[in-house]
């Protein structure tokens, strides 16, 4: 009797499951397939949610655009789906504000924002593009995958509208990385990164020791740190562009910008086997062999705070890193970075500047991320009702003043003119001040070369610090990839 | 020939034999501390804050013990992202059960034409690296309109797990005697019949193993739910993980309370569950 | 049917009846297969022919140019061969440790419940979870491994696992059979629970010990089931993406580079995907070929 029940039982799901089966078939009409989309994600309002943190404007004030040069927008209703990396906060409240605020003054277009995890947040643009749900905006570090989306059709150029409309003052470098072929791309949003050696006070008093201002002093400070069994620099190379920083640098230091944008195009004797090259990664081994890299520096992960670590336990003094390690330090213990984490600019290669290379490029990034619209309709052309909208809201919603206040408060500073003057944080001033000074800033080499090339540089880095390949060697096989690349 | 190897043996057995238990305990132990080591750093570091984490060493006790993570995960949906979890995995297990006990039967023990064909094909699809289908599903998932939708990991859940799991059940089925169906074929049953009263029990052991391997497998899954899943409110436990992680850094405290709580109710279920699949094995035992 | 019909006839009916109820039995499973395996697989032989960055609506159809690079392509052949040895590694070691396990809880019998269980954990975490610990376990500073050399050595000592060339391999394939051991282990207690517990009655009325009976019956019978478990064990390490994608990305400088990183980064990262679904494809033919080998072998080895 029960078995009979059971077999009554599974049989039922069995044929449950095989209309189940039959029904994820693609018999959908093609004409629905999108639309059935659309109709999903509209539900998954989760800026409506979160509508709280925002600051809404005075409802009586009128909206927040008036009086401005902007397209008009439009009256029917409208959803836009953005999608952006924000998963915690402060980032969480600050965008979500923005699209608050936004949503305040149209009520009749509806954001849906999403925040995607980082980790695989390239991964599931490649998938959301190829299967034709991209987002209408969407945010990405600029570089070469920018103009991968570009020339696939998925990112609308605003050169025109930029050109017509009014938009804050983005800082020329902001701009240029925001910019592809001639073409604006992208509206800078998440702020300035710059790149400098952040040391540990206490040590370096302790020790007599005063900040480097050329390779040789730095260089002195590392011998009298080892004497003192302190590792000189902290860096966790597993991650790889870790490294890169600092070959960057010297290269930099070595030839301004000069030979790198040779080896990028490989034209006129252009190549990563160049001097600079070679000085740079001789330079680097010369350290590794020294000592002036923790043990291991293969191994430790950058992604998982290694090199801080090796800050907060006092065996390593110096961290060459991006500004954003501010905000992670003081999140971790404001009270010993206060005391204890100061910063210092890449020092200067004296003999390049004796020859008139310029000392100031600076390793960094001038817009952090960029927010791109992908705003066609199905039969490919620009949707113009919702790139007005999103253009508006990207320009006068991100970007605004508090919007712009919260970054600051958060210890990032916007991509905008002026906003270096009124910083608190006096690591952060100098970082920044050092940004401003610079005649050119070079964006990170891992995000701007080629993706093809990207991963063989990184592998590079790995066999660099790791003594397995020579600087002529990487040199090659950086000239390599990046030939390959510019023959496709 | 076996009978006097046997006898041999017999005699210097006690001696042996203690020497083989001491060994095999020494090496249990072994095996044991290399086992619980990293879940003793997991739980003592969910403990502690990032900074004193990073500051102390592996080797320290959380000074002082810090609760705080935990709260954070609980009170940012942890128990909305488990449930989705319980419901997924809890569906897509049983229709894998069914359906590959289904599949297994027809192949272990029946005669006809396709069976080594089919059989073929089956189990090389284990061979198909799952990433490769991402993008593929997923345009699937979105023309049936099951994007976003909890529903859409089901279907890739199950198919996944099927190859596997036909293969050992077929595996497992084929050591059934012959005789036992016979016998029931002879007292009139037809093969349905056959299948529940006879099969399917026997094939317990080798069921409960395929629920094990597979729970744990679709309970920790990334790669669908990440790319069919887009709103906190649909998401599954493994995408908690990233939602406490930040733009650049990431907290690992919080990410090992978040690790050790979806780990929990792992843990507890194949207490349970191997407790009942140890007697089943038993009960056989008596009887057999 | 009636008693009437010829033996032909009723085998003939059997036979039909054999095919129909095979037929009822697997269509769900076939349909899933067919829908969500076979399907995307067609689908990436199909993207295999194109020139294609993954995202663009254009994509040039090359013929075989991509397979002619993939069979030229050094770093493929890499790939393949670190995935060979975490294969040999991973048969030589997850199985014979999980053979042990299971023996020793099956001669202990329930008072070693408690290491059943403890054993067993590991198997419950998910791979970026075990990547996330190890890769912290395993650092250079302050990691498990290197604290314990500083206390051993007495003095600041470093090992590096996971950041130089050859260590790295072997240190990927220690964590897997960290991970994977106790799935054996459960499998293998499933298989000594289907032994027949008369032949275990008979044994020992015959006079054998419980270690006796195990060495000389119980292991002979679970031929079957060991060959089941290489085979998974040699499809997994094959396919093998996520704890090493987590833990290595397939550094330091592509030493733990395998077929499945190979490819996701080629797909997902370099905007390579009709490239990427090639060596997806090769990825494919070389698993099943080699299961396939591996199965005739071991049938010929079994049967003398």
């Amino acid at each position: 009797m029960r078995n009979k029940i059971m077999a009554v039982l599974f049989a039922s799901v069995l044929s449950v499951t095989t209309l189940a089966g039959c029904g994820s078939q693609p018999t959908a009409p093609a004409g629905g397939a999108s639309d059935t989309g659309a109709a999903q994600t509209a539900q998954t309002d989760t800026a409506k949610a979160d509508a709280t943190t925002a600051d809404a404007p005075a409802a009586s004030a009128g909206k927040q655009t008036d009086g401005k040069n902007l397209p008009e927008l439009t009256t029917e209703p409208m959803t836009i789906t953005l999608w952006d990396i924000s998963t915690e906060d402060p980032n969480k409240s600050i965008s979500e504000g923005a699209v608050a605020r936004f949503m305040a003054d149209y009520p009749n277009i509806t954001i849906n924002q999403v925040h995607q995890q980082n980790d695989n947040y390239k991964q599931q643009l490649v998938v959301a593009m190829s299967s034709g749900q991209c987002p209408n905006i969407y945010c990405h570090w600029g570089g070469g995958p920018m103009a991968e989306y570009y020339k696939s059709g998925f990112a609308n150029d605003i050169t025109d509208m930029y050109a017509k409309y009014d938009h804050p003052e983005f800082v020329d470098a902001a701009v240029a990385q925001s910019t592809y072929d001639g073409k604006m791309l992208a509206i800078p949003f998440s702020g300035l990164t710059g790149c400098d050696i952040f040391y540990n006070k206490t040590i370096f008093a302790q020790l007599g020791i005063e900040v480097p201002t050329t390779i040789d002093e730095l260089e002195a400070v590392c011998e009298k740190l080892k004497e003192n069994g302190i590792i000189p620099f902290s860096l966790a190379n597993a991650s790889k562009w870790t490294g890169s920083m600092y070959y960057m640098y010297l290269v930099a230091r070595h030839s301004g910008n000069a030979e790198f944008d040779a080896a990028y195009t490989q034209e006129n004797g252009g190549s990563f086997t160049s001097p600079a090259f070679i000085y740079a990664g001789t330079k680097i081994q010369d350290w590794v062999k020294k000592g002036y890299f923790p043990d291991g520096v293969n191994s430790l992960s950058a992604d998982d705070n290694q090199d801080r670590a090796l800050l907060y336990d006092g065996s390593a003094a110096m961290m060459l890193h991006g500004s954003w390690q501010v905000g992670g330090i003081k999140a971790d213990n404001e009270e010993w970075y206060n005391e204890n984490i100061g910063v210092f600019r890449f020092p200067e290669d004296t003999e390049a500047k004796a020859a008139g290379v310029p000392q100031n490029v600076e390793i960094g990034t001038a817009i952090g991320m960029g927010l791109t619209f992908n705003c066609f309709k199905e039969d490919g052309s620009v949707d113009q009702d919702m790139l007005d909208a999103c253009y508006v809201l990207a320009t006068q919603y991100f970007n605004d003043d508090t919007y712009n206040a919260a970054q600051v408060a958060a210890g990032t500073v916007p991509s905008i003119k002026g906003f270096n003057e009124n910083i608190e944080d006096p690591n952060n001033k100098y970082i920044i001040d050092e940004f401003f000074k610079a005649s050119n800033v070079q964006l990170w080499y891992d995000q701007y070369l080629p993706a093809s090339v990207t991963e063989v540089h990184k592998n590079c880095m790995t066999e660099l610090f790791g003594l397995e390949k020579t600087p002529e060697e990487i040199g090659q096989e950086q000239d390599a990839a990046m030939q390959k690349a510019l023959a496709e | 020939m076996r009978e006097k190897t046997i006898q041999d043996d017999y005699r210097a057995s006690k001696i042996k034999s203690r020497i083989a238990w001491t060994i095999a305990i020494i090496f249990a132990v072994v095996w044991l501390v290399l086992t619980l080591t990293p879940f003793f750093f997991m739980i003592m570091n969910s403990f502690r804050k990032q900074f004193d984490m990073l500051q102390q060493g592996v080797f320290h006790l959380p000074d002082p013990w810090y609760f705080q993570n935990y709260v954070e995960v609980v009170t940012h949906g942890f128990f909305g992202y488990f449930l989705r979890s319980v419901i997924v995995v809890a569906i897509s297990l049983v229709l894998m059960l069914v359906i590959s006990a289904f599949a297994a039967y027809p192949l272990a023990r029946m005669k006809f034409k396709l069976n080594v064909f089919i059989y073929a094909t089956i189990v090389a699809m284990m061979s198909v690296p799952m990433h490769v289908t991402l993008i593929p599903i997923f345009k699937l998932t979105t023309a049936v309109g099951l994007y976003d939708k909890l529903w859409s990991l089901i279907g890739p859940y199950v198919a996944f797990a099927l190859p596997m799991s036909v293969f050992i059940l077929t595996a497992f089925m084929k050591t059934i005697p012959k005789e036992i169906e016979e016998s029931a074929e002879i007292d009139g049953c037809n093969r349905f019949q056959n299948f529940f009263k006879m099969i399917l029990p026997l094939s317990k052991s080798g069921l409960s193993t395929l629920a094990i391997y597979n729970g744990v497998s679709m309970w920790n899954e990334f790669a669908f739910a990440n790319t069919f899943l887009l709103s906190p409110e649909n998401k599954t436990l493994p995408l908690a993980l990233g939602q406490f992680k930040g733009e650049h850094s990431l907290n690992i405290p919080i990410n090992m309370a978040v690790l050790t709580l979806s780990v929990l109710p792992m843990i507890i279920l194949f207490i349970v569950f191997q407790d009942k699949l140890v007697k089943g094995m038993m009960a056989g035992a008596v009887k057999g | 049917m009636g008693k009437g019909s010829s033996n032909i006839g009723l085998a003939k009916a059997k036979a039909k009846s054999t095919a129909q109820a095979a037929t009822v039995f697997l269509l769900p499973a076939l349909i899933l297969i067919a829908v969500f395996i076979v399907y995307p697989v067609i689908d990436t032989f199909l993207i295999s022919g194109f020139k294609w960055n993954g995202i663009s609506a254009d994509r040039i159809y090359i013929g075989l140019d991509n397979w002619n690079s993939l069979i030229h392509d050094e770093m493929f052949w890499k790939s393949f061969t670190h995935n060979l040895i975490v294969m040999v590694f991973s048969i030589l070691l997850q199985i014979p440790i999980g053979m042990l396990l299971a023996t020793f809880l099956d001669a202990g019998g329930r008072k070693f419940n408690i290491f059943k269980i403890i054993w067993f954990l590991p198997y419950l975490m998910s791979s970026v979870a075990i990547a996330f610990l190890f890769v912290y376990a395993l650092a250079t500073n302050g990691g498990l491994v290197s604290s314990l050399a500083t206390i051993i050595q007495g003095k600041r000592t470093t090992v590096d696992l996971l950041g130089t060339a050859p260590n790295a391999l072997y240190t990927v394939i220690g964590v897997m059979a960290w991970q994977f051991t106790p799935f054996y282990m459960v499998y293998f207690i499933a298989g000594y629970g289907n032994i027949d517990t008369t032949i275990y009655e008979a044994a020992i009325i015959d006079g054998a010990t419980r270690g006796q009976y195990i060495r000389h019956i119980a292991i002979p019978l679970l031929g079957p089931i060991f060959k089941t478990a290489c085979t998974m064990s040699l499809i997994g390490s094959l396919k093998y993406f996520d704890m090493i994608w987590n833990m290595t990305q397939g550094g330091p400088a592509g030493t733990t580079e395998l077929m499945a990183t190979y490819m996701y980064k080629l797909s997902f990262q370099q905007f390579n995907m009709g490239y990427g679904s090639t060596v997806a494809a090769g990825m494919f033919i070389l698993i099943t070929a080699i299961a396939l080998l591996f199965n005739r072998v071991f049938k010929v080895t079994e049967d003398y």
